[in-house]
């Protein structure tokens, strides 16, 4: 922290004051991302950069890759490390123990290190698992979505419940850590259904739950389905007590709700995510990928040909930049730190952007705390149960 | 210059027949601008204009062409097409003797091309006809010159053929000017008799008044009186339009151009007013104008407050200019202190409110637009109503008039029977039909303007598929069975959603209303229950359920930029919802009563 003098920001100005402050984004970053853009096929409601059916762009991929990252110059030590899909684990056990050793090449790990995965339980065999675990992976987050074999087909996912179950044994027969991403509001999902994927995870004990409500995002078949009428999204309430199911029951069963899709056994948070919401830096790379570094994030071009074709033309990747002011920068944090249990910590906000979260948004803090969605103990701001189903008009309102 | 060698014409056309272009190329073709000068709609220069692509004002030029051994001044005068601004056309036209009067070689006579020719008629003008656009690959050049004949019994052996884009035949026009077009009549040491047909506020040289001189002779250095106003001032400058204003030393009868008198506020001088000679005074002043009346209303709000006064400067401001738009204060218990401003149509509201939002930079909450109305109270007195808000208790009225217009259609004959469903639809009264030659006619029929504001321009161009055109002309006020609409949110009245409807189609309307008022407002914590009502009984509504759930499932790496995006842009959107008790209208929601006339 510097120790330039301050202005009393309390003087009545309506612009809030800023302190220059310790810049979060002049940290070295402790992170990497990794992103792999393969799938057998795509998901009616995925809109993830990815390709499927194109694994004749493997090779050009970890080629551009390789070239891309020789940009970094020297080695990065981080302490998390993190492959995201697309499915990792589409890869061929060859192509995956060549993406690893790229990238713990580029990104030295120590022992403590979290290396994160990501995995469809389709195609995900001993050979691949000895893979990953041979290479250092430490945590699997597996896309298992659902136990029910009618959610599973409407999802257009390629695996079985049972599927599912064996998969989680076989990894963990290796890699203990798992994480598993559930789906709930599923048109013709009803509750108890969704009750019973949640009990059937518990059951499960693994170290991390995510839970997350089906979107219906442009461009997906999902969609122009719903576009046409043929889907139509849960009504709303349905949705809202699927979420209240979910943080009920992974709480009782001993899961800590540590960010607003997230449930982890204490101690198992997923380390990497929680640098996303710490606004800490990271690298990035791969199409599509997002990086922070030096207080601005930018994204690749998210089309994976333009993005090999750019790399081998030695252009930049980079398709977007999002710098942001100071004060943006502070709001944003703010964003981030409601999704967390943990809230935001005027202390820790301060600290950190330079700006008092009172000078910020004296009104929405007003406002919520009286309706009863946010909880105010003076040194923090937090979420409250309510709150979490409101969670973006709340938190929108401090952009 | 001896009148003699004077000739004054405006051009004149349906929109979009090429006006504008054909003066581009009178300009080139006589060196008034050189190749290098030249743009496209040169004389449409302000932003709303090029924007558009049509001409909003007026704009005079003076050329000059060899004919014969001799050089003549022509001063030209390019008006706009749309009916809102029909007011310039008849202002530009009592300044000349002669027009051009466009005619798209595909399109042929249209609605406007009809009404500005018998404006020209009606004025004395000598009407050149000329078809425009003939190296378009498709015409109809000998139907057109057959509507020519039969609409508008104009010869049509008189009719030039051009192209003012490719700037074909453009010397016959200029000849045909010189040789067609009657000079102007006063002599030069006549009394001096000038029409103000314009004026303009210049930050350095204050008012700009421009001037048709009709006789004698205005002078730098001399005395003039402004007739109306009674106001005497030295003529400080004197100018043509060239295009740019150029200065010379006298204008005399026949010549157009403009004065500098020193007077500082556009409010002093009147548009239509005689500028004579203190010293030499004329019998009597000119005719003059007709004012332009506003006939569609709409409150304008700031969204901060604090915008209040802003928003009144500016308003004054483009007032001056604009002398055909009009605003008074009022309040709304729901929008706070605004002003109920008047247009002479629909496209000149949207100007209005462009230029204050883009120019001005203010934001705006605008109610939808309705009509003025004329009341007739208990007690013989009449009153004029233009907010919806005001309309007395229903005991206390004796008859409630809407303004009816006299609506001339032009549409190709397969297209009649829809364009009568639309009228009978809309309380339409049959007059005419008249076949301008087998494939088109001309439909009139009288329909009360709100109709024709609601939606009719666009009903029009879906049912003739963008091919029928219309124009109308307000002919006074008749009694309807008009009944207040209003409409609650959350059990409060919004007085800025208040309209007035026919009792025939208030049902209607109030369900259409409550259906799109729950699209438009956003799901809050709360039930919002939507009502349409008249008088205490209500006849339409609908609820919109309380928002149990909104939650960001993803928030990694990308994702936060993304979602803050978005999240900011609707924060910025909120800026434009007002609040009534507990719930956020936005802006939109005030115009959907408009749009709700569409749906039904
Ligand atoms: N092909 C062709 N197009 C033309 C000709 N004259 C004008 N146009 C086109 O017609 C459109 C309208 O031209 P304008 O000159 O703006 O028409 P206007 O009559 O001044 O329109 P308003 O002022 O809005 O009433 C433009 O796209 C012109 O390029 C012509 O002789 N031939
Ligand atoms: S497996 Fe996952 S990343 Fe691949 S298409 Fe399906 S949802 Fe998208
Ligand atoms: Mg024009």
């Amino acid at each position: 922290m510097s120790s330039e003098i301050l202005i009393s920001p309390h003087d009545g100005a309506t612009t809030p004051v800023r302190r220059p402050a310790s810049d979060a984004g002049n940290r070295v970053p402790r992170s990497a991302y990794i992103h792999v853009p393969f799938c057998a096929h795509r998901c009616g409601y995925c809109d993830f950069t990815l390709v499927a059916r194109r694994d004749d762009l493997v090779t050009p991929y970890l080629d551009a890759l390789e070239q891309d990252l020789q940009t970094l110059a020297d080695p990065q030590p981080v302490d998390t490390l993190f492959f995201g899909g697309g499915t990792p684990t589409h890869l061929d056990p060859a192509a995956l123990r060549r993406l690893i050793e790229l990238a713990c090449g580029w990104f030295p790990l120590h022992d403590a290190a979290e290396f994160s995965v990501e995995a469809n339980p389709f195609g995900l065999d001993e050979e691949k698992i000895a893979v990953l675990a041979d290479g250092g992976v430490n945590r699997v987050s597996l896309g298992v979505q659902s136990f029910d074999l009618e959610m599973l087909r409407f999802l257009e996912r390629d695996h079985t419940g049972d599927d599912a179950l064996h998969v989680v044994d076989r990894v963990r027969r290796r890699i203990e850590n798992v994480s598993l991403d559930l789906i709930f509001g599923v048109p013709g999902q009803t509750r108890e259904l969704w009750q019973q994927t949640l009990d059937q995870a518990i059951a499960l004990a693994p170290a991390h739950i995510s839970t997350y409500g089906l979107t219906f995002e442009k461009g997906t078949t999902f969609w122009s389905r719903r576009l046409k009428g043929t889907i139509a999204p849960v009504p709303d309430d349905l949705e809202r007590a699927m979420y209240g199911d979910a943080m009920d029951r992974l709480t009782a069963a001993g899961f800590v709700q540590y960010e607003l899709s997230n449930f982890a056994r204490p101690g198992r948070e997923c380390r990497h995510n929680q640098t996303y919401w710490r606004q800490d830096p990271y690298f990035g790379h791969g199409p599509g990928a997002a990086r922070y570094l030096r207080g601005k994030r930018s994204m690749n071009h998210r089309s994976v040909t333009t993005w090999i074709r750019r790399i081998q033309a030695g252009e930049s990747p980079i398709a977007e930049i999002d710098e942001l002011s100071p004060e943006d920068r502070a709001r944003e944090a703010i964003y981030l730190g409601l999704r967390q249990a943990d809230g935001v910590s005027r202390r820790e906000l301060f600290e950190r952007t330079g700006f008092h979260l009172d000078d910020l948004a004296a009104a929405a803090i007003r406002e919520h705390v009286g309706a009863g969605l946010l909880s105010d103990d003076g040194e923090s701001l937090r979420l409250t149960r309510e709150g979490r189903f409101l969670a973006d008009t709340v938190s929108g309102d401090f952009l | 210059m001896h009148p003699r060698l004077i000739r004054n014409f405006s051009i004149i056309a349906h929109i979009d027949h090429g006006k504008s272009t054909l003066a581009d190329q009178l300009l080139l073709k006589t060196g008034a601008i050189t190749e290098r000068q030249f743009r496209d709609q040169i004389l449409d220069d302000l932003d709303v204009e090029r924007e558009r692509g049509i001409t909003v004002k007026a704009r005079t030029v003076a050329i000059h062409h060899e004919y014969k051994g001799e050089t003549y001044e022509l001063n030209l005068i390019d008006t706009p097409g749309h009916v809102d601004f029909a007011y310039e056309v008849s202002r530009s036209l009592a300044a000349c003797e002669g027009a051009l009067l466009l005619v798209d070689a595909f399109q042929g006579v249209q609605a406007q091309t009809v009404a500005n020719a018998y404006s020209a008629v009606n004025a004395n003008l000598t009407i050149i006809p000329v078809v425009n656009k003939i190296d378009l690959p498709v015409t109809r050049i000998d139907e057109v010159l057959h509507e020519i004949e039969t609409v508008l019994g104009l010869d049509p052996d008189e009719a030039l053929r051009v192209s003012a884009k490719k700037g074909i035949n453009i010397d016959q026009v200029l000849d045909a000017i010189v040789e067609r077009i009657p000079h102007p009549a006063g002599q030069p040491d006549d009394p001096l008799r000038a029409l103000v047909f314009d004026s303009k506020y210049d930050t350095y040289r204050g008012v700009v008044t421009y001037l048709r001189i009709k006789e004698g002779t205005v002078r730098k250095g001399q005395k003039i009186r402004f007739m109306k106003a009674g106001l005497v001032h030295d003529v400080l400058d004197v100018g043509q339009f060239r295009p740019e204003p150029t200065p010379c030393e006298e204008l005399g009868p026949g010549q157009v151009g403009y004065i500098i008198t020193g007077v500082k506020e556009l409010g002093k001088v009147h548009i239509g007013d005689t500028v004579s000679d203190p010293n030499n005074p004329p019998a009597e002043p000119l005719p003059g104008y007709k004012k332009p009346q506003q006939m569609v209303f709409c409150g304008m709000y700031p969204i901060e407050a604090t915008d209040f006064e802003k928003l009144r400067e500016e308003l004054q401001k483009l007032s001056l200019n604009d002398s055909s738009f009009s605003f008074t204060p009022e309040t709304s218990d729901a929008l706070g202190f605004g002003f109920r401003c008047g247009f002479l149509g629909l496209l000149h509201m949207e100007i209005i409110q462009q230029r204050l939002e883009k120019e001005q930079n203010i934001d705006l909450l605008q109610t939808a637009p309705n009509v003025t109305y004329e009341l007739l109270l208990r007690g013989d007195k009449t009153m004029l109503l233009d907010n919806p808000q005001n309309v007395p208790d229903a005991g206390s009225i004796e008859e409630f008039r809407e303004p009816i217009a006299k609506v001339n259609f032009i549409v190709t004959s397969d297209h009649i029977g829809a364009i009568m469903k639309l009228c009978e639809d809309r309380r339409g009264v049959y007059k005419t039909t008249e076949f301008l030659s087998p494939q088109r006619a001309q439909i009139v029929y009288e329909l009360p303007l709100a109709e024709i504001i609601y939606d009719m321009h666009d009903k029009l161009k879906s049912v003739t598929r963008g091919y029928g055109t219309m124009d109308y002309e307000i002919i006074g006020f008749r009694e309807a069975d008009l009944v207040k609409l209003d409409i609650l949110v959350k059990g409060v009245r919004v007085d800025a959603l208040a309209m007035i409807v026919h009792r025939s189609v208030a049902e209607r309307r109030g369900r259409a209303i409550c259906k799109k008022l729950k699209e438009e407002i956003s799901k809050h914590q709360f039930e919002i229950p939507l009502q349409a009502a008249i008088g205490g009984r209500v006849i339409a509504r609908e609820t919109i359920s309380a928002l149990r759930k909104n939650v960001t499932a993803k928030c990694y790496g990308g994702d936060i930029t993304r979602k803050r995006k978005l999240l900011q842009k609707q924060k910025e959107g909120k800026k434009r919802l007002k609040q009534f008790g507990e719930v956020e209208i936005p802006q939109k929601a005030f115009l959907s009563v408009l749009e709700a006339g569409n749906d039904e």
